[in-house]
């Protein structure tokens, strides 16, 4: 019967192709599903940016005299802060943003993608790109947001870019280390105590707030080994004192190189999980 | 119909890490321009089977070839022969219906113009064209199913997996959707693997079924063949009261060991015992194939001609002076051939957990 027609059909008009030659489509295609579901929801736009906007405002204000203190390295503390709440979203944007994965998979949406002939890494690579763009996009507003409460960025117009490209590598790392969680955890209440018990500590561990000789020596060491600190050092330089560039060449290099690791070994423990 | 193989597997089996034995070395064909439904009840092994077969889990041992291919070896090539559409309804909410659609097209790589135009005729076919552009979040659960079915035919895959499509809906949209499974065959020459446990969906729909229970395909066949192999029609008479038995026609057998319904007393366990022996006088009846006494004073036969033999039976118990509460005469479903194969009822499940969902709830309220 017809059945053989139309099968014969099917197979001229979509060639067999490797998984890796679709990956850049099929990243893409999942990435514009988060984007389009991300657009949806505007309250959650509006409000990934009103908070950094309070917190520049609060802290500015509540820790001004801080800056006063000898050897404090900035001329205010809000000059200083602004990097730190660009890290802060972005630490939160990535960290969150992997978690949708749990939900796909619990409402079978998940499945629904791995019947379909795409590359099993553009699930992950997707959502990381989706990650990308949201914190580029939120990490923008806040420069601009903070610019007009005066602060200062010494590097000028051509540190802007520079200053988005530390904030999206940074947020793959958290991302990554998301992805990873949503696909070895199933529950989404065990994800989020997981996640809330991470973000705190990688947040004071850092210099986000306090300059590395202001800290005690153990917090100073483990500082180090923080991701944020690699993007936060950079970044205060480019708005505090201007081109840094051996500071910029080893952030921007840890931080792609632990993105590159995250990526990986989210796109592994995925493709286990579904086994 | 070209009755050539389009899915075929061997001793396919499936052993989760649990150890849960959800598929036993199921065997069967399914064939090019059909369809195929696996009936059984919950937990059967269903989802598991069409899991294996669209590539989303490993076969713990056995074989499985789709469109000719082995679904291990070749995942992706099978991936593109094949529509799935999975028990959840996957439909992404926050997108509307179109976008929905179209993102499923982009994710079978279909080239953007020929994609758009396919995206409006199948939002035609299911019915859809109206709220399109809304999103998936307004839409009612029968509207999210025909999205979903219609994501599944994007590819215009000659293999379309529909895993419980009318689960929870209602009859009109089971109906509607009955009707769409149809045209795909019947216009498009779509081979469909169904999976449902509404024997009615099996029986219509299907040109063959496979009645699967704890992982084992316990018969296959075309409804008709199955309903015919129970042997006939299906009389069940309810006594007035079990009556005395005259002349001890088998009253010396043993009990038989199947308990009587919930535990009762042994009054009437005697009742039962007369309705026995009143049983094994009717299966010399002529037309009756078989007899079965059940519980609360029934009796169950399978006859020859049912509009015939009816007053036959009738006749012959008036003769003993039992007197008849009621006569039920029907053509077999697939809903008795199950239970000629489990030895339960397909329906069993579902009551079963009703009953102790209520039973659970009146213990809360009384607690
Ligand atoms: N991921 C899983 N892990 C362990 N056991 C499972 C899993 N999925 C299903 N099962 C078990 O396998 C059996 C068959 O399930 P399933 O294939 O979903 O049945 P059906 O679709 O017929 O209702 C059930 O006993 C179920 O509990
Ligand atoms: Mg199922």
């Amino acid at each position: 019967m017809s059945g053989t027609g139309i099968a014969s059909a099917a197979a001229d008009a979509y060639p067999v192709g490797s998984r890796w030659t679709t990956l850049p489509a099929d990243t893409w295609w999942i990435c514009w599903r988060e984007l389009k579901r991300l657009w949806g929801q505007k309250i959650r736009i509006f409000m990934t940016l009103i908070q950094p906007l309070i917190w520049l405002a609060l802290m500015g204000n509540m820790f001004q005299r801080i800056a006063a203190i000898p050897g404090f390295p900035a001329r205010s503390y809000l000059d200083y802060m602004a990097p730190g709440i660009v890290t802060m979203v972005t630490l939160f944007g990535g960290i969150f943003g992997g978690l949708g994965i749990v939900w796909d998979r619990r409402l079978g949406y998940l499945q629904k993608l791995l019947a379909a002939p795409i590359s099993r890494t553009a699930v992950v690579t997707g959502k990381m790109l989706a990650i990308a763009v949201q914190t580029a996009f939120q990490a923008l507003v806040i420069f601009a947001l903070a610019l007009a409460m005066g602060v200062h960025f010494a590097a000028g117009v051509a540190g802007v870019p520079v200053l988005l490209l530390l904030a999206v590598l940074l947020s793959q790392v958290f991302a990554g280390i998301s992805l990873c969680l949503g696909a070895v955890l199933t529950s989404h209440e065990a994800l989020m105590a997981v996640v809330n018990f991470l973000t705190m500590p990688l947040m004071f561990t850092s210099n986000a707030m306090m300059p590395l000789d202001m800290m005690p020596a153990w917090l100073a060491k483990l500082a180090v080994l923080n991701p944020l600190s690699y993007a936060i050092n950079p970044m205060r330089s480019l708005f505090l004192t201007g081109w840094d560039w051996a500071g910029l060449a080893r952030g921007l290099v840890v931080l792609a190189l632990s993105g590159l690791i995250m990526t990986a070994a989210a796109s592994s423990l995925f493709r286990r999980s579904m086994a | 119909m070209t009755g050539e193989a389009i899915v075929e597997t061997e001793e396919l089996t499936k052993r989760y890490a649990g150890g849960t034995l959800a598929v036993d070395r199921v065997s069967f064909q399914v064939k090019a321009g059909e369809v195929f439904g696996f009936l059984g009840p919950n937990g059967a092994g269903k989802t598991t089977t069409i899991m294996m077969l669209t590539t989303l889990i490993r076969p713990t041992s056995g074989r499985a070839t789709v469109c000719g291919r082995d679904v291990v070896a070749s995942p992706h090539w099978v991936r593109q022969q094949l529509g799935y559409v999975s028990q959840d309804v996957a439909v992404d909410e926050s997108l509307t219906g179109w976008e929905n659609l179209y993102l499923q097209g982009r994710l079978y790589h279909l080239e953007p113009a020929v994609l758009r135009q396919r995206v409006g005729e199948l939002l035609a076919t299911v019915e859809l064209e109206e709220p399109a552009h809304r999103p998936v979040a307004t839409y009612s659960g029968g509207m999210r199913k025909r999205l979903d079915i219609a994501a599944g035919l994007i590819h215009r895959p000659r293999l379309l997996f529909l895993d419980e499509p009318t689960l929870g809906l209602d009859i009109q949209t089971r109906s509607r959707i009955w009707e769409y499974i149809r045209r795909m065959r019947d216009e498009h020459g779509v081979t469909v693997f169904l999976t449902t446990h509404y024997m009615e969906e099996a029986d219509r729909l299907c040109d063959r079924v496979a009645i699967i229970d704890h992982g084992r395909i316990v018969a296959l066949d075309t409804p008709a063949a199955l309903k015919q192999a129970l042997g006939g029609d299906l009389v069940t008479i309810r006594l007035a009261h079990p009556g005395p038995v005259p002349g001890g026609v088998g009253g010396g057998r043993p009990p038989l060991d199947r308990p009587a319904g919930d535990g009762q007393q042994a009054g009437h366990e005697a009742g039962h015992e007369a309705l026995k022996a009143l049983a094994a006088e009717m299966a010399r009846l002529p037309l009756v194939e078989s007899v079965q006494p059940g519980a609360d004073s029934t009796v169950q036969l399978v006859v020859r001609e049912g509009e015939r033999a009816t007053p036959v039976l009738l006749d012959f118990l008036s003769s003993r002076r039992v007197r008849v509460e009621s006569v039920a005469l029907k053509r077999p479903t697939l809903d008795d051939v199950f239970l000629r194969y489990t030895g339960r009822q397909l329906r069993d499940d579902e009551g079963a957990a009703a009953y102790h969902r209520m039973a659970r709830a009146v213990r809360r309220v009384r607690g």
